[in-house]
C-alpha cells in the first residue's frame, strides 16, 4: 500500500472513530461499566439526599434515602437569570440589572422594574412556592454571571445562589441549579437594519447564557428569522462554535460548572445540576447533533464533576470528538443527580431527535424533558389553533411515552424539568400536561413563577407601560387558574414506584391506589390549603394525618400488607382572593 | 475516464459516518460504480473512491441501525 493510500486510510479510520462507530463503541463500554460506588449516606440536616433508582425490568426513578418514589412539584424563578434590561434597545449590553450580593437580599428585596422580563427572586417567593405545596425549585443561573471574565469566576454569584439554596432548604425544598440559556446569549448583537433578506431585528430581552467572551460569532450578523430566536446567524455560529470548543470555551463552562458543584458538593438540599437548558445544535444536524455532540458533552461534564472516567482520555481546549471522556476535575460529587435536557428540536418535534445512546455509567442521571405539546410543536409554528392542531399524532402523550423509552434507554430517570405557556391554553396545554405527568408518574418544574410584562406565568405581570421606570411590586396576583391547576394533591414519597393516581383540578378529587408490604416505608401525600374535600383511606394501611399551620394537610400512610388507596372527596377549592 | 459516481459515493460514504441516514444512498452509489468500473473494460477509474465510499456506507448503516435497534431493545 503507498503513503497516500494509508493516509487515507488512517483518516478514515480516524473519521469513523470520531462519528458513530466510535460513539456505539464508546456507548457501548459505558453500558458495560458497573456503576462508581455512590454513598448517600445518611441524611444531612433537613432534606435526605435523591438519588436514582434502578429496579430490575421497570424504568429508573428519582428516590429518596429509603428508596422511595420521589415527585417534584415545583416551578421555576428567573431572578437569577442574566437578561438584557432597559428602554434603549441599541443599548446591546447593558451591565446585570439586579444586585448579585446576596446581601442586597437578607430582609429584603431590591425594586423591581418593567425594563427587565422577570422580577428578583427574594425570600418571599420561595414562602409562597412552598405555600402551594412545592418541594423542589429548578433555579436559572447563567453563564455570563458565574465567569464573567475567562478564568475569573464569581464567588459572589455563587454565594447568591447559596442564599438561595439556604431559603430553599429552610422551607424543605429541594433546588435544581440549572445552567440556562436562551439563544445562547444576550451578547449576539443587533444587526440594525439587518443586512440579510427577510431577517428581523434580534429582540434581545430573552437572550441568554454565554458571556460576551465566550459568544464567538465570527462576524455573522444578528438577526431573527421566522420569528425564532434561535434562528439567527450570529446564534447559530456561537452555539457551533461552543460545540466545536473552540478556543477552548467548552472547557471554560465545565470549569464553571464544576467551580459551582464544588460549592455544593456536600448540600443535600441542591437536588442537582442541569447541565445546559435547551440545547440549540447551532449549524448541526440532528441526529448527529444529539448523539456526537451533545450527549458526549454532558460526558465530559459528568466525567469532570463525579471522577467517573468514561469515554476516552482525549486533549481539552481543542474540538473533542463523540468518543472522549474529561479529565476529573476534583469536585467528586458522586450524590447529586445529573439532569440532561433533549435538544431544543425535540421541543419541536415531541419525537426523539437521537438514539439515546448510554451516555455514562454514573447512576444519577435524570432525562430532563421539556413539554411544550402545541406550544412549540410544528403544529404551533405552522399556526394551527391547538385545539384543531393534526399533530403530534400521539396527542400529548406522544412525548411522554417516547421520553420514558428515551430515559429507559440512557439509564435514566424522567423529569419534566420545563412546561408551560401562555394561560390563555391552560384548559387545554396545562390540563392535559398534568394528566400525562401522572400517568407516567414524573415530577414537574413550571416555566415560570413570575414574570413582568409576560402572559406565561404563575401571577399576573406588572404595569408595562413602554418608557415606564418606576419602580413595581415583583409581580401582581397569583392567577386564580394557575393557582387550581398547580396547587396539586399529589404523593410526594412511596415505596410503591408503579402507583396510579390522579387529581381533578376541577373538583377537587383525588385518589391513589398503592401496593405495600408491612415494613415498607409510609407513601405520603401532600393536599394543599386550597383543597378541602375529606381524606379517607381503605386496604391495609395505617393513616395519619397532621395539618400544617397554612392548612395544607400532611397524609402519612404506613402499609401493613397489601393494596390499599387514599381518596380526597370532592370540595370546592379555596383558591386565594386576588387583592 | 474517471466514473462520477465514485467520488459521489466516497463523498456520500464519508458524510454517512456522521449522518447515518445517508448510508443507503451511499452503499448504492458506491455499488452502482464499481458495477459500471468492472464492466467497463478498464475504460472507467476509481474503483478505490467506490470502494471506500461503499464500505463507509455500509459502516455507517451498520453502526447507526445498531444505535437504533440499541433503543428499540433497551427503552
Amino acid at each position: 500500500m503507498t503513503v497516500p493510500r494509508l493516509a487515507a486510510v488512517l483518516l478514515i479510520l480516524l473519521f469513523g472513530v470520531c462519528t458513530y462507530p466510535g460513539a456505539d463503541l464508546v456507548s457501548l463500554a459505558v453500558r458495560l461499566t458497573p456503576p462508581p460506588a455512590v454513598a448517600s449516606g445518611a441524611p444531612s440536616g433537613s432534606l435526605p439526599w435523591l438519588h436514582v433508582a434502578h429496579p430490575e425490568g421497570g424504568p429508573p426513578y428519582i428516590a429518596d434515602h429509603q428508596g422511595r418514589l420521589v415527585l417534584l412539584h415545583g416551578a421555576i424563578p428567573g431572578g437569577l437569570i442574566d437578561y438584557w434590561s432597559g428602554t434603549d434597545p441599541s443599548r446591546t449590553n447593558p451591565p446585570p440589572f439586579f444586585p448579585i450580593d446576596p446581601a442586597a437580599y437578607n430582609g429584603r428585596c431590591p425594586n423591581n422594574y418593567a425594563v427587565i422580563g422577570v422580577p428578583p427572586l427574594c425570600q418571599e417567593d420561595l414562602a409562597q412556592m412552598a405555600a402551594l405545596g412545592f418541594n423542589s425549585m429548578r433555579l436559572p443561573l447563567s453563564w455570563s454571571l458565574l465567569e464573567p471574565e475567562r478564568g475569573r469566576f464569581s464567588q459572589t454569584y455563587v454565594d447568591r445562589v447559596g442564599q438561595v439554596v439556604d431559603w430553599a432548604r429552610a422551607l424543605g425544598i429541594y433546588v435544581i441549579i440549572d445552567m440556562h440559556q436562551n439563544a445562547y446569549s444576550r451578547y449576539v448583537g443587533r444587526a440594525v437594519p439587518p443586512p440579510l433578506p427577510n431577517g428581523d431585528v434580534a429582540q434581545l430581552g430573552y437572550n441568554t447564557g454565554a458571556p460576551a467572551w465566550a459568544t464567538l460569532t465570527d462576524g455573522l450578523p444578528s438577526e431573527v428569522f421566522m420569528g425564532q430566536r434561535e434562528v439567527n446567524p450570529a446564534v447559530l455560529e456561537a452555539n457551533s462554535n461552543f460545540w466545536y470548543d473552540r478556543s477552548g470555551i467548552q472547557d471554560e463552562y465545565i470549569a464553571s460548572l464544576a467551580f459551582l458543584a464544588k460549592r455544593f458538593r456536600d448540600d443535600s438540599a441542591v437536588a442537582g445540576y442541569s447541565i445546559n437548558n435547551e440545547p440549540w445544535p447551532g449549524w448541526n444536524l440532528p441526529p448527529g447533533f444529539e448523539d456526537l455532540l451533545l450527549f458526549p458533552f454532558y460526558r465530559r461534564v459528568i466525567d469532570a464533576l463525579t471522577g467517573v472516567r468514561d469515554g476516552l482520555p482525549c486533549p481539552t481546549h481543542i474540538y473533542m470528538p463523540a468518543v472522549c471522556g474529561y479529565p476529573d476535575l476534583d469536585v467528586h460529587d458522586l450524590r447529586h443527580l445529573i439532569f440532561l435536557d433533549t435538544g431544543l428540536l425535540r421541543e419541536v418535534t415531541d419525537f426523539p431527535t437521537h438514539l439515546g445512546l448510554p451516555v455514562s455509567s454514573y447512576p444519577n442521571l435524570v432525562l430532563a424533558l421539556h413539554a411544550y405539546t402545541h406550544v412549540f410543536t410544528l403544529d404551533h409554528l405552522l399556526h394551527q389553533q391547538p385545539e384543531k392542531a393534526n399533530y403530534p399524532w400521539g396527542g400529548f402523550d406522544q412525548s411522554y411515552a417516547l421520553a420514558e423509552r428515551e430515559a429507559k434507554a440512557l439509564n435514566a430517570a424522567l423529569f419534566v424539568a420545563e412546561f408551560g405557556g401562555p394561560s390563555s391554553t391552560d384548559s387545554l396545554v396545562l390540563t392535559n400536561q398534568l394528566l400525562e405527568q401522572e400517568r407516567h408518574r414524573v415530577g414537574f418544574a413550571f416555566w415560570i413563577w413570575k414574570e413582568n410584562c409576560g402572559g406565561w406565568a404563575m401571577h399576573d405581570g406588572v404595569s408595562c407601560t413602554p418608557g415606564d421606570i418606576s419602580p413595581q411590586p415583583s409581580s401582581g396576583c397569583l392567577r386564580a387558574g394557575r393557582e387550581r391547576l398547580l396547587a396539586r394533591v399529589y404523593p410526594r414519597e412511596s415505596a410503591d414506584a408503579r402507583l396510579s393516581y390522579h387529581y381533578d383540578a376541577g373538583t377537587g378529587a383525588f385518589s391513589l391506589q398503592v401496593h405495600g408490604r408491612a415494613g415498607d416505608p409510609p407513601t405520603v401525600v401532600f393536599i394543599p390549603r386550597e383543597v378541602t374535600g375529606e381524606v379517607n383511606a381503605s386496604g391495609a394501611v395505617d393513616q395519619l394525618v397532621t395539618t400544617n399551620p397554612d392548612g395544607s394537610r400532611l397524609v402519612t400512610d404506613s402499609p401493613t400488607g397489601g393494596a390499599f388507596s387514599i381518596t380526597v372527596t370532592p370540595a370546592p377549592l379555596d383558591v386565594i382572593p386576588c387583592v | 475516464m474517471r466514473d462520477r459516481a465514485a467520488t459521489r459515493a466516497l463523498v456520500l460514504g464519508l458524510l454517512a459516518l456522521p449522518f447515518g441516514i445517508l448510508a443507503p444512498i451511499a452503499i448504492w452509489t458506491g455499488a452502482s460504480s464499481l458495477r459500471r468500473i468492472r464492466s467497463s473494460n478498464r475504460e472507467l477509474t476509481g474503483k478505490a473512491s467506490a470502494t471506500v465510499g461503499l464500505v463507509a456506507g455500509v459502516a455507517a448503516a451498520a453502526f447507526f441501525f445498531a444505535g437504533a435497534a440499541y433503543w428499540w431493545l433497551a427503552s
